[in-house]
């Protein structure tokens, strides 16, 4: 094993925090609230048609579970940033269930179109009343937990 | 908790349009007007290689080159001291596969989404005041993977010159007696 070689660097961002002036964290994310409301009408639409090309990709089953998984991610990549917990958990559960079905070498086209169906729901409402859906993404888990692989199952005693 | 980003440069990198440009707007909110934005890892290349960059935050999943071999590159082979730039990578799915990717890449910071703008701004402030060592070793190049520096695993050598004995000595001198520990911590006026 080779000897590691630990070293002291000091970043200019370091430096940069500390300086006078700036803000306060609170004056800071009211800032940022206020930038991202611009942001908000454009990236719902952009979630929307992600969850359009899925709806199609269901409806075709042409490709395989990686270009599923790719749709999957770029909802939590845009919903992600506006902290839509629910809307994220549920395309969370579609994309560990496309990553296990890929490398399980599988497809279950009907696992995916629960999801699909489930996520157009929970699009379909305001984002601040989304809580109620909890149940329903507990419930896309349990779809997602049938492929789970035997090393991921608790030993036995 | 008072921070100054107005003077950072920041290089932003995300393959989906519209997560970059709230990242931007966010960014923007917390003072850093200072960004440059790439859509993929080279052209993030490209500035890293002709600009100062003091803070990278890019998207973990990307095609051709993603956040993970972007760090990794960057760690061994970036140029000069952009080799040390602070990076946070964000991820929406942490794939099975990646994990270990994750782990050896060598960023300062991995954010999982779904996120609020108060994480995103601790995390920025936690990389600013992180004082971790950068390790360099055959096989991975990034600030130390331990957070909280415990020692090697127990009955393990360490490694490192710093990593303590696990054996503690017999005491080599009497100890010290109530007078003598009074007399250490009494209180004593100076003139100057």
């Amino acid at each position: 094993m080779s000897d590691p070689n630990l070293f002291k660097v000091t970043s200019r961002l370091s430096e940069q925090v500390d300086r006078p002036g700036g803000m306060t964290a609170q004056i800071a994310i009211q800032r940022v609230t206020h930038e991202m409301s611009a942001e908000a009408s454009r990236s719902r639409e952009v979630v929307g048609e992600s969850l359009t090309q899925l709806e199609q990709l269901c409806k075709e089953q042409t490709v395989g579970m990686d270009a599923v998984y790719d749709v999957a991610t770029a909802v939590i990549d845009v919903a992600g940033l506006f902290d839509e917990r629910v809307l994220c958990d549920a395309a969370y559960s579609l994309c560990e269930l496309t990553d296990r079905l890929r490398t399980q070498e599988k497809v279950d086209w009907s696992a995916v179109a629960v999801h699909v169906e489930a996520l157009k729901l929970i699009y379909g409402v305001d984002p601040r009343n989304t809580a109620q859906f909890r149940p329903v993404v507990d419930g896309l888990w349990k779809v997602t937990d049938k492929y789970k692989e035997p090393a991921e199952e608790a030993p036995a005693e | 908790m008072r921070v100054n980003l107005e003077r950072t440069r920041l290089l932003l990198c995300d393959d989906n349009e519209q997560a970059l440009s709230v990242e931007s707007a966010m960014f923007r909110g917390f003072g850093m007007h200072r960004q440059y934005k790439a859509s993929n890892a080279k052209e993030a290349m490209g500035i890293i290689s002709s600009r100062e960059v003091d803070l990278i935050v890019m998207d973990c999943g990307m095609p051709d080159m993603d956040g993970y071999d972007f760090v990794k590159w960057l760690r061994t082979e970036g140029p000069g001291d952009a080799a040390y730039i602070p990076a946070i990578l964000m991820t929406g799915h942490a794939a099975r596969s990646l994990v270990e990717k994750s782990r050896d890449c060598g960023a300062n910071f991995v954010i999982s989404k779904p996120f609020t703008p108060a994480v995103l701004l601790q995390r920025v402030f936690w990389v600013a005041k992180d004082e971790r060592q950068f390790v360099r070793t055959a096989g991975y190049v990034g600030p130390d993977r331990r957070v909280r520096n415990l020692g090697p695993p127990p009955g393990k050598k360490g490694r490192r010159s710093t990593d303590l004995s696990l054996k503690v000595g017999a005491a080599k001198d009497p100890n010290m007696d109530q007078y003598e520990i009074d007399s250490l911590m009494k209180p004593q006026k100076v003139i100057l």
